[in-house]
């Protein structure tokens, strides 16, 4: 479904086997589009026909109980994985283009860094492959808003896992995009850097990017514009945060993880 | 004191800066490297060769071929190379087609691949990276038979250690050519398969009907380049000019790489290497089946109805293992057991040198066949809760396993007798080594696939030669009855009941081996008690 003038079309709720729709507020200009996606691996389905369509300045929390789809779904999205059924784009492209990638972001749930890089190396890196300017700036913004300083200098297998995961919310927003994807982004963090994150999200948005955010956290769901909810591999909600619906379709344990 | 990479921020674009990057991370590993540490090993490994390449000189003492076989020689040989060099290509383009050869780090996935940056560009170095290492190690491994080989065939010594030098440096270019085909181009499973399977086809037609027509013949024209002239030396360069093709044409499409293939290699392969800088064979292998997607076939290929002796438990739960095997693990074994019989002939026409590698080779399938045998090792929890020592245990493992490798080496046997024109010998000195080569396979495939890689941590030396030990063992009992058929003088009688004496030599093998798993085992249930 696509973006129609002041607010998109959103399906809530589960039970007659078609999604619930709900009107929720939409900045236009459709950045990322899913048509009947779908990834199967040997006849199990991990995503089966989901059609979602996210628009620019949105934010979207993505929910779903353990193993329902939601990092499928990402990894569909941001060219990791290969659809078996459908399609999806990017800011009009197919994933793995030179124009998807350059508008897509994507922080995954498990960090990964070069062995031998320290994390500005790995900051300076990543800046200068997406042709940042004034990258010296921006790095350090970031190393002092996420608490990095100090660890400027450290290798990946130094940092715990709370450092590891704010290095790589660093790298995901040290660089320009429309499209910012996050799986799980607090996990492992404190609540002051819960705060920060949350604060730069609000800024990303702000600034007109779509952003992504596949959680289990209410805070997170709460703060969203729109919540797409996933379960069994299928699209069981698309609307507003809505407690009340929320609670109808999943039990409150698979919410709060 | 490192460098900064720093450097990279500065470059004007982003395929600079990944360079940038690349040139100041080699930089660095260049400065951390301990020089003199690698310069021993090099010390170590150039003392071995050369004490390897004068021994075998000294004892090989080779004559100068007949007439007769330097002419069966001329004929065959391109066809029957050929063959191998398909069936080489086939793994390749299978491999490709599961999105090898290339492993690549998983940062380098998640960041260069994912930035907007031309993925060609990103990938051709580890792709060009992996093709020097594999042409320097054929090139120099063709160089060293070529310069056994030229003692017993017409043509100098540089002609023969060139042309095999060139063969050796070739064969990897067109391998790696096909699987980057494959993968960039992103060919179906079932394609690469048929592509290769026609391709060994092909070759298979040449050597049946004595023609020079597959390109994979053309490089067996180039590896026995000093016995042809003319025409055939014309084609021996069409085939490594195709296969040079096959690389470029791979080399220009890797940009197209499966990013979910790439991940997962990058993911088995990090975990393989590191096994394997420990010697954790067995772990390497659970990686390789994963790596190529192996699984056991959910219905096995017969339903097993054993009833007296035959229904003991673990004689019934090994070949239990055997018929779930997939179609591409026997095939695998069988053709093992082919190339095995294959270089035995090529010892006998070409030089014994290539003795030493059907052992190695027939190790390689016996650690499939002791794959239930392996599990009991890796679980042993569940082993200790079983009526019966460990050692018993392991040892009743052994016999399903040494039955099944008899099958493959019988295999070799007859492969040999019909490459060879001589089946009276290799038929014979096949049924006499058959049931003693597949007990030593099969005890140095347990010893090393129940080889604990951190038994001696402390002692690097110790672990090394644990790791080694079998392999060395294999190489043995391959090499020692094949050296002495060819070494024994007189009718193919004479030769058969020589070998007997190397009966002698497998069965002290085999007992040693038996004897290692059963202090390693009576030693692990103590430690568990």
């Amino acid at each position: 479904m696509s973006g129609n003038g002041g607010g998109a079309i959103a399906a809530t709720g589960v039970g007659d086997g078609e999604p619930r729709r709900r009107p929720v507020a939409g900045s236009g200009g459709t950045v990322l589009s899913a048509q009947g996606l779908g990834r199967s691996y040997d006849g199990y389905i991990a995503l089966g026909s989901f059609t979602v369509a996210v628009e620019a300045g949105e934010f979207v929390a993505l929910i779903g109980p353990n193993g329902a789809g939601k990092t499928t779904f990402l990894n569909l999205v941001a060219g990791l994985l290969d659809p078996t059924a459908g399609r999806v784009e990017v800011a009009g492209e197919v994933p793995g283009s030179l124009a998807a990638r350059t508008a897509l972001s994507f922080l995954p749930d498990t960090p990964v860094f070069y062995e031998d890089l320290s994390v500005v190396e790995h900051l300076e890196y990543v800046a200068a492959l997406h042709g940042v300017e004034d990258a010296s700036a921006r790095i350090d913004e970031l190393i002092r808003r996420l608490g990095l300083d100090g660890w400027e200098d450290a290798l990946g297998a130094e940092l715990s896992k709370g450092m590891r995961q704010k290095v790589s919310i660093a790298l995901a927003l040290v660089r320009p995009f429309r499209v910012l994807l996050a799986d799980e982004p607090l996990d492992g963090l404190d609540p002051p850097s819960r705060e920060v994150l949350f604060a730069m999200l609000a800024e990303t948005k702000a600034a007109g990017a779509a952003v992504v955010v596949s959680t289990h956290r209410p805070d997170v769901i709460a703060a969203a514009d729109r919540c797409v909810a996933i379960r069994d591999g299928r699209l069981a909600y698309d609307g507003a945060p809505d407690a009340s619906v929320l609670t109808e379709i999943f039990d409150r344990s698979e919410l709060e993880g | 004191m490192d460098q900064p990479v720093g450097t990279v921020l500065a470059a004007a674009d982003p395929v600079a800066a990944m360079k940038a990057m690349r040139r100041a991370r080699r930089r660095r590993y260049v400065q951390r490297a301990d020089v003199m540490e690698v310069l021993y090993r090099v010390y170590l490994g150039g003392l071995a060769a050369i004490f390897i390449l004068a021994f075998l000189a000294g004892a090989l003492r080779e004559v100068p071929a007949d007439p007769g076989s330097v002419e069966s020689i001329r004929a065959h040989a391109p066809a029957v190379i050929g063959l191998a060099v398909g069936l080489l290509v086939l793994a390749g383009l299978r491999a490709g087609a599961r999105g090898g050869p290339l492993a690549i780090e998983a940062a380098e996935v998640r960041y260069t691949l994912l930035a907007p940056v031309s993925r060609r560009a990103a990938l051709r170095p580890a792709a060009l990276a992996q093709l020097r290492i594999a042409v320097f190690a054929g090139a120099i491994f063709g160089a060293v038979v070529g310069n056994f080989v030229f003692r017993r065939f017409p043509g100098t010594a540089v002609e023969w250690i060139g042309s095999l030098a060139a063969f050796g440096a070739v064969v990897p270019i067109a391998v790696l050519g096909a699987a980057l085909v494959a993968c960039g181009r992103r060919l179906h499973i079932g394609v690469a398969s048929a592509i290769g399977v026609l391709l060994v086809a092909w070759s298979a037609l040449d050597l049946a009907l004595g023609w020079t027509s597959a390109p994979t013949t053309m490089l067996g024209d180039l590896a026995t380049l000093p016995l042809h002239h003319g025409l055939d030396a014309a084609l021996a360069a069409a085939g490594a000019a195709l296969a040079l093709v096959a690389l470029g044409v791979g080399l220009l499409g890797i940009g197209g790489l499966r990013l979910e293939a790439a991940r997962r290699r990058a993911e088995l392969v990090a975990e393989m290497r590191f096994s394997a800088s420990v010697q954790d064979l067995r772990t390497v292998i659970l990686l390789r089946r994963q790596l190529a997607s192996e699984l056991p076939r959910r219905r096995p290929w017969l339903r097993l109805r054993l009833r007296g002796p035959a229904a003991n438990p673990i004689w019934r739960r090994d070949w239990q293992s055997y018929l779930r095997w997939p179609l591409v693990r026997i095939v695998r074994v069988v053709l093992i057991a082919v190339a095995a019989g294959g270089l035995a002939v090529g010892g006998f026409d070409l030089t014994p040198v290539l003795f030493a590698l059907p052992g190695p080779l027939l190790f390689v399938a016996a650690l499939d066949l002791i794959e239930p045998l392996a599990q009991e090792s890796d679980h042993p929890t569940r082993r200790l809760l079983l009526p019966q020592t460990a050692a018993v245990l392991i040892r009743r493992h052994l016999w399903a396993p040494i039955a099944t490798m008899a099958v493959v080496v019988a295999i070799s046997a007859v492969t040999a007798a019909i490459a060879s024109g001589n089946p009276g010998l290799a038929l014979g000195v096949g049924a006499v080594v058959v049931l003693p080569l597949a007990a030593v396979l099969v005890c140095a495939a347990a010893v090393s696939a129940t080889n604990d890689p951190y038994e001696f941590a402390l002692n690097p030396q110790l672990s090394q030669v644990a790791g080694l030990g079998p392999i060395v063992a294999t190489m043995i009992a391959g090499f020692v009855p094949l050296f002495f058929a060819w070494k024994i003088e007189g009718a193919n009688g004479a030769r058969v009941s020589g070998v007997l004496g190397a009966d002698f030599v497998l069965l002290i093998l085999a007992i040693a081996g038996v004897g290692v798993l059963n202090l390693r085992f009576d030693k692990r249930e103590k430690e568990a008690m």
